[in-house]
């Protein structure tokens, strides 16, 4: 069962489309795994949609007659412009599955990943690693492959890291982790995941590299690695 | 970026309370969006259009404080209003959740293409719109809409069926249909026309 959820406000992130990328796209693997936050994310969209689109007193106080008038006439123009085209979107052809392949093992990514670009797999040991390019600057964001017996050495960050289990399982001092599972964890956070048969997790983290950048590389190069 | 950590911005959205349900005439909003996927409907997109576009223009300007970009929104957003309507399904969600949607997922992208420079366009995938006909695990009420449509389709004389079916729902595009039936284009977006005409007369007797 998937006991690691994306905090609320998180939630309601998401739904106003403030994320960046790569964390959207987590909290939307995660809802495509996780029913009770799917239906958390519905209702915070129509309550959302519904308070955006209430008729607001508000309105007239950022309008003024004559500024209407310009707007009903930019409308008309808008309206005709748009309606001249009578092409209609067609149905999205039946999606074609992604799947990547980490040492040996084939893995079908979900679909919010589907048009997302890799880069090269790199390895080091037991862990291999594929970035996603988002290019959102110093947020990393990888596909990481960790090999049956393997672990990521006891790690910490300067800022958020969040880890989405897609496939497999791993356990660290707190537990039990199973796909779905959404673990953000913060510069308070120290730990050391292990698998046993192997496992698959999209990760985000924003260290700040140009921080650590020189420690991290001679004490600590999986650090650098992983972000 | 956006801000990632816990101390996020308010959100006086978040929370409604049921007095302002009422304001929004819904069935009206639905209505509409019926009468654009049908009939292409200028009147109705019209009344849409007044509707949402001062709303999403002010929304547009207070997320990226810049004119030109907030217009691009409005622009976008109702053109594919324009576009999607057939995609709206009213046993789905409100009217307002759909193209509030269809807002935020332009934004998205447009600031995406602004911070980023990537033209990935990725919020389809993030926020899902149009998953309604492809999934087979529907909802229970989805299944009862589907069938009675498909009753009404049944009566369609039979080439006019093909077409139906075939966009709807084989998930075909109106090209792919006219290689597959070995038609020209022109006859199967008259097919088409006819048959949605039809439906339209057929179910609207049932609801009104």
């Amino acid at each position: 069962m998937i006991k690691h959820h994306p905090t609320f406000s998180m939630l309601q992130n998401f739904v106003d489309g403030d994320l960046p990328a790569s964390l959207a796209a987590g909290v939307a693997m995660h809802a495509g795994m996780c029913p009770m936050c799917q239906q958390k994310i519905i209702q915070l969209t129509e309550q959302v949609a519904e308070a955006n689109f209430e008729e607001s007193s508000d309105l007239d106080l950022f309008t003024n007659d004559a500024d209407m008038k310009t707007a009903e006439l930019d409308f008309d123009d808008i309206i005709g412009e748009i309606t001249a085209s009578d092409d209609v979107e067609p149905m999205k052809a039946a999606s074609i599955e992604r799947s990547v392949s980490f040492k040996g093992t084939q893995y079908v990514l979900p679909n919010v990943l589907r048009n997302m670009s890799l880069g090269k797999t790199a390895q080091i040991g037991k862990l291999s690693r594929a970035r996603i390019l988002l290019d959102e600057g110093e947020i990393h964001t990888n596909l990481l492959h960790i090999g049956a017996g393997g672990s990521i050495p006891e790690h910490t960050h300067k800022g958020f890291e969040l880890t989405l289990l897609l496939a497999g399982t791993f356990a660290d001092e707190q537990g039990e982790y199973v796909p779905g599972d959404f673990i953000m964890l913060d510069k308070r956070h120290q730990h050391q995941p292990a698998t046993e048969l192997g496992c698959l997790c999209y990760t985000v983290a924003n260290d700040a590299l140009h921080f650590t950048q020189g420690i991290n590389k001679l004490l600590n190069p999986i650090g650098s690695f992983i972000y | 970026m956006q801000s990632v950590h816990s101390e996020l911005p308010s959100h006086q959205a978040a929370v409604t309370s049921s007095s302002m349900t009422n304001k929004i005439d819904h069935s009206q909003l639905c209505q509409w969006l019926k009468s654009i996927a049908v009939d292409r409907d200028k009147q109705a997109f019209t009344g849409v259009f007044k509707f949402f576009a001062p709303k999403i223009q002010r929304i547009a300007q207070s997320k990226l404080n810049n004119e030109a970009l907030a217009a691009e929104v409005l622009q976008d957003t109702m053109s594919n209003v324009w576009r999607k309507a057939h995609l709206f399904d009213d046993s789905k969600g409100a009217a307002t959740t759909w193209v509030y949607t269809i807002m935020r997922n332009v934004t998205f992208d447009l600031l995406r293409k602004m911070k980023a420079n990537k033209e990935d366009n990725l919020s389809d995938d993030i926020w899902p719109l149009a998953e309604a006909l492809n999934t087979e695990d529907d909802s229970f009420s989805d299944h009862i809409q589907s069938r009675n449509l498909l009753g009404v389709i049944e009566t369609l004389p039979e080439n006019q069926q093909q077409v139906v079916k075939g966009f709807y729902f084989m998930e075909m595009s109106q090209e792919q249909l006219a290689v597959h039936l070995n038609l020209p284009l022109g006859t199967i977006k008259s097919r088409l026309r006819l048959a949605l005409g039809k439906l339209k007369l057929k179910l609207g007797e049932h609801h009104d």
